[in-house]
C-alpha cells in the first residue's frame, strides 16, 4: 500500500529539509511549497494527506492560504496542521477557527508532532491509514 | 492663547478673595474669561460642560475642604492645569497638591496681577510639556515591547533549526551515534531547550509589561493542578537528588483561575526550589485555607536550600534579577521567572512573596481566589429583593468518542460555551465557568431559574444547538440532564443574602456530587 503523503509549506529550506527528513524516516513520502501561492497550486497537483502550514509565508500568508483551502471542496477536506514561529496566545484561536486541525509552536517536539499527523490522517472503518 | 481670551475657571467661595481674583485678572495682560464658581460641586459641573484653559481653585471650599477638593478637580478634568490658590497657612498642603499633579500654587493676598497671569501661562505650558513627555514614555514603551517580541519571534527559526538537526542526529536518522556523541548531542539539546524556555519568558514578561497577559479562569481543583506540576519536576528533582513532596488540605474548594497560568507559577517555584536545594534537600508545596483571610487559598513551596538574603528578597521578584550567590552557575535563565510569576498571580487577583533566613532554605507562597457562587448567583436567582420560586440545575456533559488533539477539544469546548450562554436567559439564568475536570471530559452547569417543566424545553434547546457545534459532531458525546435545586424558604428567617448563601452552597454541593464520579478522590 502507498505511504501518506504530507505537504510541507515553508519558506525555510532547513525546516523543509530537518521536516522531510523525519517524515521519511517514518514512512510518509513528502513534497514541498515555499509561499502561499504554490501552496495552493501544489495542493491541487499532489492532493497530499495531510498539510504542514507555516504562517509567516510570502506570496499569501498562512491565513490566506488557510482561507483559500477551506473554500475549495476538494481542498477543503486535506487536515490541516499549523507550524509556526508564532506565539500561541495571539495565532492559535486565530488559526484553529480558520480551519486548521492542530497547532503547533516551533521548535515542536518531533514525538509529540508525529503522533498528531498520525491520529490527523484520514483512517478506513479497519483503522488502517488511507493514502491518498 | 494671544488671540482667543483664556478660559478661567475660578473656583472660590470667599466673595472678597473672589473680587480680587478678578481685579488681578482684568488688570493683566492677557485677555481672560472668567467663570466664577462658589462650590465644588459646581465647579465640577461646569467641567462637565466644558473645559477651561486653565483652573484656579481654593482649597477650602464650603462642600469640600483640602486635599479632598484638589483630587476630585484633577480627577474630573485631568488634562487642565489647575493652580492653587492657598491661603497663609495652606503652603504645605499646596506642596502636596504639586506632587499630585497641580501645576503651581499662589499665597492668596500675595500676587499681584503679573504674577497671576505668569503663574496661568506657566500652568498651561507645564502641563503640555507634561503631556507630550507621557505620550513619547508612552510610544518608547510599545516600541520595546514591540522590539521584544519580534526578537523572540525571530530567534525561533535558527532555534528551531538546532533543534530539529539535533534531534535527526540523536535518534540516529543520519547514522548511528557513539555514546559520546550522543551525550554531547544531548548536552547541546539541553541549552536549546533552556534557550527556548528563555525566548519563551522574555515574551512573556514583555507581555505581562504592556499589560498583554491574557488568563482565562474557570474552576479549578488546585490539588490536581499541584499534583501535576509536581509529577512533571519530578525526573528533574530526582536527577538532582532532591526530595518533592505535597501536602494538600483536602477541604479546599474549587479556584477561581487560568489552569494553564497557574500550572507555569508552580513549576516555575518549584525549579527554582530544586535548583537552589543542594543534593539530599527536599522541596514541599502545600495548599491550605487560612481561617483570617476566606476567599483565598494559600499555596507554598517550601525548599531547604541555601536561602536569600533580605538584600536579595526586596529584589526578587523584579525582571531580571538574579542571585549573585546562584550555586548552579549552568541554570542562571533570564531571571524573569519570578516577574512573571508575580504578573500571573496579580492578574488572577493573588499576591506573591517570600519568606526567607540565609542558610536555612526559603518558602515562596502566594494566594489564589476561590470560587463563590454566591457572587455570581446573585444577580440572577434574585428577583426584585426576593429569592426566585424555582431553581434548576441543568448538567450538560461533553465526552470526546475517542483521545482527542488538546487544542481542538479546548477549542470545541470553548465553542460549546459560547453556544450554552445563547441558549439561555441571562437575566435570569447563569452558566457556571468552566470547571476542570480530571481527563478530557467537560462539564457545564447551568443555573436556570425556572422549574422542571420549563427547563426541558431549554434542554431540548441546547441540546440541538451544541449538537450543531463544528467538532462535537461526530467526535464527542453529549449528556443534557436536570436537578431541581432545594430552596429554604422565602419568607423564613434568612435575610436575602442569607438565603442566597444557602443556596449557593447547596448548588455547590449539588456541582461536587455531579462532578464527584469524575474528579479525583481527594478532590473537593
Amino acid at each position: 500500500m502507498a505511504n501518506s503523503k504530507i505537504l510541507i509549506v515553508d519558506d525555510d529550506p532547513d525546516l523543509r529539509q530537518a521536516l522531510r527528513l523525519r517524515l521519511r524516516a517514518n514512512n510518509y513520502d513528502t513534497v514541498n511549497a515555499v509561499d502561499g501561492y504554490s501552496a495552493i497550486a501544489v495542493a491541487y497537483k499532489e492532493h497530499p494527506d495531510i498539510i504542514i502550514l507555516d504562517l509567516g509565508l510570502p506570496a499569501g500568508d498562512g491565513f490566506v492560504v488557510l482561507d483559500r483551502l477551506q473554500k475549495d471542496d476538494k481542498l477543503s477536506t486535506i487536515p490541516v496542521i499549523v507550524l509556526t514561529a508564532r506565539d500561541p496566545q495571539s495565532s492559535e484561536r486565530r488559526a484553529l477557527m480558520a480551519g486548521a486541525a492542530a497547532f503547533f509552536q516551533k521548535p515542536a517536539d518531533s514525538a509529540e508532532l508525529l503522533e498528531v499527523i498520525r491520529a490527523t490522517l484520514p483512517k478506513t472503518a479497519t483503522g488502517t491509514v488511507l493514502p491518498s | 492663547m494671544k488671540d482667543q481670551p483664556t478660559r478661567v475657571l475660578l473656583i472660590e467661595d470667599n466673595p472678597g478673595d473672589t473680587d480680587l481674583v478678578r481685579l488681578r485678572l482684568v488688570e493683566g495682560k492677557s485677555p481672560v474669561d472668567v467663570n466664577c464658581v462658589n462650590r465644588l460641586a459646581d465647579g465640577l459641573d461646569s467641567l462637565k460642560k466644558r473645559s477651561p484653559s486653565v483652573i484656579l481653585l481654593d482649597l477650602n471650599l464650603p462642600d469640600s475642604r483640602g486635599a479632598e477638593t484638589f483630587r476630585k478637580v484633577l480627577e474630573s478634568a485631568p488634562n487642565v492645569p489647575v493652580v492653587i490658590l492657598s491661603g497663609q497657612d495652606d503652603e504645605e498642603l499646596a506642596m502636596k497638591a504639586l506632587h499630585q499633579g497641580v501645576q503651581d500654587y499662589l499665597v492668596k493676598g500675595a500676587f499681584s496681577s503679573s504674577s497671576l497671569d505668569r503663574a496661568m501661562r506657566y500652568a498651561v505650558e507645564r502641563q503640555a510639556l507634561l503631556r507630550s513627555l507621557e505620550m513619547s514614555r508612552k510610544q518608547q514603551l510599545e516600541f520595546k515591547n514591540q522590539f521584544l517580541s519580534h526578537v523572540s519571534h525571530e530567534l525561533r527559526t535558527p532555534l528551531t533549526s538546532i533543534h530539529q538537526f539535533t534531534g535527526i542526529l540523536l535518534d540516529g536518522l543520519a547514522g548511528e551515534m557513539k555514546p559520546e556523541q550522543r551525550d554531547h548531542l544531548k548536552t547541546i539539546m539541553k541549552s536549546v531547550n533552556q534557550l527556548t524556555a528563555m525566548v519563551r519568558d522574555l515574551l512573556e514578561a514583555t507581555r505581562a509589561e504592556s499589560g498583554k497577559l491574557c488568563i482565562e479562569s474557570r474552576c479549578v481543583a488546585i490539588g490536581d493542578l499541584i499534583r501535576q506540576a509536581v509529577a512533571m519536576m519530578q525526573p528533574a528533582a530526582r536527577e538532582k537528588g532532591v526530595g518533592l513532596e505535597v501536602g494538600v488540605d483536602t477541604r479546599i474548594p474549587l479556584v477561581h483561575g487560568d489552569p494553564g497560568r497557574i500550572l507555569e507559577v508552580l513549576i516555575n517555584l518549584i525549579e527554582n526550589g530544586i535548583k537552589f536545594t543542594p543534593q539530599g534537600g527536599a522541596v514541599t508545596v502545600r495548599a491550605s485555607l487560612v481561617q483570617t483571610d476566606p476567599d483565598f487559598v494559600y499555596i507554598s513551596v517550601m525548599d531547604t536550600g541555601c536561602g536569600i538574603s533580605p538584600e536579595a528578597r526586596a529584589l526578587i521578584f523584579e525582571r531580571l534579577y538574579q542571585d549573585p550567590n546562584a550555586v548552579d552557575n549552568n541554570r542562571k535563565g533570564l531571571g524573569l521567572g519570578l516577574f512573571i510569576a508575580k504578573e500571573l498571580v496579580n492578574l488572577h487577583g493573588g499576591r506573591i512573596w517570600v519568606a526567607s533566613e540565609p542558610g536555612s532554605g526559603s518558602t515562596f507562597s502566594f494566594t489564589l481566589p476561590l470560587y463563590s457562587i454566591a457572587k455570581l448567583l446573585l444577580p440572577v436567582i434574585t428577583h426584585e429583593g426576593r429569592l426566585r420560586e424555582d431553581i434548576v440545575l441543568v448538567k450538560v456533559g461533553l465526552k470526546p468518542r475517542s483521545k482527542p488533539i488538546q487544542a481542538n477539544w479546548r477549542e470545541t469546548c470553548r465553542r460549546c460555551f459560547d453556544v450554552l450562554q445563547r441558549c439561555v436567559y441571562l437575566d435570569k439564568d447563569l452558566v457556571l465557568p468552566a470547571m476542570t475536570v480530571g481527563g478530557a471530559e467537560e462539564t457545564f452547569v447551568v443555573v436556570a431559574s425556572t422549574d422542571l417543566v420549563r427547563a426541558n424545553v431549554m434542554m431540548t434547546r441546547i441540546r440541538k444547538q451544541l449538537e450543531k457545534v463544528n467538532g462535537l459532531n461526530g467526535t464527542g458525546e453529549l449528556e443534557v440532564s436536570a436537578l431541581a435545586v432545594p430552596l429554604p424558604e422565602r419568607d423564613g428567617e434568612l435575610s436575602l443574602d442569607g438565603q442566597v448563601e444557602r443556596v449557593a452552597r447547596t448548588i455547590s454541593g449539588m456541582v461536587r456530587m455531579v462532578l464527584g464520579d469524575q474528579s479525583s478522590p481527594e478532590g473537593q
